[in-house]
């Protein structure tokens, strides 16, 4: 059943790199966004840490590790989440979500994987290569253990942000000219930077429960430099779960909305 | 009438609420505090059977609920009323296995993916609809064959013509050989060659693979050429559902008379109205119940050599019920 | 002139409908122009309190009011018309904006004053509120405020010159996401939406007195807060004056060249 799942994948992912082998242009141009984004975050960290030494008891070398992880995270953001959910948008708007629901296949599964910008690689591959480099600072032994809490952390972020994105776009459904609804996750991803814990409770709160900008960098990154306890880790990964059957619900119910069923 | 019906509706419903607002300022200030909503009734009850392999025209101007229609027996949308069975499926519960067996075509609009080749597209559909890779080939070579795909199956498909894309389009949506075929105007928009070749195709496509054909269209053309069978829709109900010919026999109630004839063309004006003159010919519209009482007194009077009694074409018919 | 006065008040008008029925939206883009201040408020207040309570001179309070004032002034200054600009050239949507007997500037210049105008109606009240939250600290007189407007709109207009020259660039290349990922990286830093330009390493701010940026901007935000001194003053209002003339030099230079470009490759 999930080898059906995995070929469909397999061959989304194939059209997608032909798509983009078509523009290669856009290779050049994402690989020099790429670096000046991140020039801009070392740059903002260079001009805060002249005039500090740690920032809410984060070190220079913490923080840089939570730079790559926020680095990293937006990069899987904006390869599969943010194309697709965008085009799921404008299908809905123009009425062309219509040739998905004829397929006979779940149509959120369809509609999750099957645009990608894959020139976005670089962003992940830098986003790697900054924690690579923060982690031999920290000097720290990252054990198998820690490795494996990050990367939990890191799919349960991912899923919750996912679930997020979704539930978001499933709006249209009903808002159907609210295009600009994710960019509420993209103003407030840029908060993300910074650790959490630095934030008055009302805008760590936002962060963490309504938009879920905490569990996609700072959690993760606490995992990586052996600060994250084990029962944030088992929380985050249930509301990871909570997260993925909500909606799906959600979606569901917009579904049979745009399909005209009175709900 | 049960299983030997391949699409069964029954009182077939939709209506809509649309929020209305009037222009300018004031009215745009007021629907911020409330809104104006309306109903619309896109589809009013309708109830028609298809049997296996027919191709049957439906048609209605726009806004007539044509769309609706397709849309619901093809799963995409829920009705307000009424009840419709497609191959023993209810549509709008989209079961894996009914999807299977049916293709919607939309004139206009894309399902394959925009910079890349068509046949990259294709592959993807065999996924999808997991087509056995003998099977895929030999419709393939069949549909390539049929629509003259050859040099257009490698090109990106942002680079063809309307026409080109139309033919890629069906193309796609046939790899899976559907047994229901839905076709909401598939010629809109394309030129009088590529309009005909479809035709031919899909006259074709249905001869080949006994597959039910339901279209919609405005152009009477389409309808002429592919079905002996049409639905007329206006307004969300059923006006019509017959035979052409029946169509232009019930609809129209005059007959055109084309006579052959030296004598001046004014003297012919008492007979009935005028429609065209030329050189010898004069073609008149007489009404349906005096026809006989008119040709009787051409033949009297006049010195006629050639006489021919016709129905008034289609669209005249349709004209005057949409009036 | 009364007819160009005639077309700005249909113009306003439409672009006030508009909004209106994409009041949703209007309000939902402000969210990050709000966010961004507010979080480098918090950064730099979580430095100061580390560090004795000031860093450089500015105390906590100080920040609250340094960000608080630049909120105000970025939403009043700010533009978005340059990332519609590649659309325009690429789908040929600035050719009917051609056919009309004005220049296409004033259109956007009619859309952008509806919606901040618009917008204070969002904006002044969230300000207060975070005003409640962070407590800033301001020494505001008569004559800075004076100042302030004045620079002001100084400020707004080089803003959106500089920006709209931007935007045309698209006449140029394919690749604007880039051009404006850089411009936004500068702008970021070297106008003050980081933090006061008094807290950048030297090279930094010498390199904002040469760059229009300081001006859009930071420039205004300490002239109501009193930070600037008499000779400083007077050095930005002409600076200000002579970056005006600048930005409208470029603007009608591109406009120019642009155009022939955009009808040369046929619109």
């Amino acid at each position: 059943m999930s080898m059906r799942y995995i070929a469909l994948l397999r061959r989304f992912l194939q059209l997608n790199i032909l798509r983009e082998l078509a523009y290669r242009g856009n290779f050049y141009t994402q690989i020099f966004q790429s670096l000046l984004s991140l020039s801009f975050g070392l740059l903002g960290l260079a001009v805060i840490f002249d005039h500090t030494g740690t920032l809410n008891e984060w070190h220079p070398a913490q923080i840089l590790a939570l730079l790559g992880v926020y680095q990293l995270v937006g990069g899987v953001i904006n390869l599969v989440i943010q194309p697709c959910m965008q085009q799921l948008m404008r299908e809905v708007h123009q009425g062309t979500l219509d040739f998905t629901l004829l397929k006979p296949e779940d149509a959120q599964f369809l509609v999750s994987i099957r645009q990608m910008q894959i020139w976005k690689l670089c962003d992940i591959v830098l986003g790697l290569v900054v924690v690579g480099i923060a982690l031999a600072h920290l000097g720290a032994t990252v054990g198998a253990g820690q490795m494996l809490t990050f990367l939990v952390a890191l799919v349960a972020g991912g899923a919750i942000v996912y679930s997020f994105w979704l539930m978001l776009a499933t709006c249209s459904f009903w808002l159907v000219r609210v295009e600009n609804i994710l960019v509420i996750f993209q103003d407030l991803y840029q908060a993300g930077r910074w650790p959490v814990s630095i934030y008055p409770s009302w805008l760590r709160w936002t962060l963490t429960f309504l938009v879920p900008v905490t569990v996609a960098t700072t959690i993760p990154a606490q995992a990586l430099i052996g600060q994250l306890a084990w029962p944030t880790l088992l929380g985050v990964a249930l509301f990871a779960l909570l997260t993925l059957v909500l909606s799906r619900w959600f979606w569901l119910f917009g579904l049979r909305h745009y399909t005209g069923a009175s709900a | 009438m049960g299983h030997s019906c391949v699409i069964d509706v029954c009182d077939l419903g939709k209506h809509y609420t649309v929020s209305r607002r009037d222009a300018g300022l004031k009215a745009a200030l007021r629907s911020v505090v409330r809104r104006a909503t309306s109903e619309v009734v896109a589809v009013d009850g309708i109830t028609f059977h298809l049997a296996p392999g027919e191709i049957v025209g439906f048609l209605g101007s726009n806004g007539a609920g044509k769309t609706t229609t397709l849309k619901m027996l093809a799963g995409l949308l829920y009705p307000t009323t009424g009840t419709a069975m497609v191959l023993d499926y209810v549509p709008w519960r989209r079961e894996r296995a009914f999807l299977q067996q049916i293709a919607l075509v939309m004139g206009q609009r894309n399902q394959l993916q925009w910079d890349i080749p068509a046949i990259d597209s294709f592959v993807l559909n065999q996924a999808i609809y997991r087509i056995d890779p003998s099977a895929y080939r030999r419709t393939l070579g069949e549909l390539t064959d049929l629509l003259d795909l050859g040099p257009l199956l490698t090109k990106p498909v942002r680079t063809l013509s309307l026409g080109e894309r139309m033919k890629c389009e069906l193309a796609a949506a046939l790899l899976h050989r559907p047994r229901v075929l839905f076709l909401d105007e598939p010629t809109i928009g394309l030129d009088v060659t590529s309009q005909r070749r479809i035709r031919t195709f899909i006259a074709e496509y249905n001869r080949r693979n006994e597959a039910t054909v339901l279209l919609t269209s405005h152009y009477m053309a389409d309808v002429e050429a592919l079905s002996r069978r049409v639905i007329l829709i206006h307004r969300g109900q059923i006006l019509f559902d017959g035979n052409l010919r029946e169509l232009a026999q019930r609809f129209s109630s005059y007959k055109t008379l084309t006579v052959q004839t030296p004598d001046a063309v004014s003297s012919l004006a008492s007979f009935g109205e005028i429609i065209s003159a030329e050189e010898g010919q004069v073609k008149l519209r007489v009404p349906k119940a005096a026809t006989a009482s008119v040709v009787q007194r051409l033949l009297e009077e006049c010195a006629i050599s050639d006489l021919t009694i016709e129905d008034p074409p289609i669209e005249q018919a349709i004209e005057q019920v949409f009036a | 002139m009364r007819a160009l006065l005639a077309v700005y008040r249909a113009q306003l008008k439409t672009s006030f409908l508009m909004y209106l029925q994409y009041r949703a939206s209007s309000v939902l883009w402000l969210l990050g122009m709000i966010l961004e201040p507010v979080i480098y408020l918090v950064v730099w207040s979580t430095i100061a309190r580390a560090n004795g309570w000031a860093v450089d001179g500015y105390g906590v309070g100080d920040f609250a009011s340094y960000f608080l004032v630049l909120l105000l002034v970025n939403h009043l200054t700010d533009n978005w018309v340059y990332y519609e600009f590649e659309e325009r050239v690429r789908q040929g949507l600035l050719s009917p904006l051609l056919l009309r007997p004005i220049h296409p500037i004033n259109a956007d210049v009619a859309q952008n004053l509806t919606y901040k105008w618009m917008m204070l109606v969002v904006m002044l009240p969230t300000a207060g509120v975070l005003a409640l939250v962070f407590h800033p600290t301001a020494h505001v007189t008569w004559l800075s405020l004076l100042l302030f407007f004045s620079s002001l709109v100084l400020a707004i207009a080089i803003r959106f010159l500089v920006e709209w020259s931007l935007g045309l660039t698209a006449f140029w290349t394919t690749q604007m996401s880039a051009v404006l990922q850089v411009y936004y990286v500068a702008l970021f830093f070297l106008s003050g939406q980081m933090g006061p330009l008094a807290l950048f390493p030297v090279p930094v701010e010498i390199l904002a007195l040469v760059l229009p940026f300081q001006w859009m901007l930071a420039f205004p935000v300490q002239l109501l807060l009193g930070q600037v001194d008499q000779r400083a003053i007077v050095l930005g209002l002409v600076a200000q004056a002579i970056w005006l003339c600048l930005s409208l030099a470029l603007m009608t230079v591109l406009w120019r060249h642009g155009l022939r470009r955009y009808s040369g490759t046929g619109a």
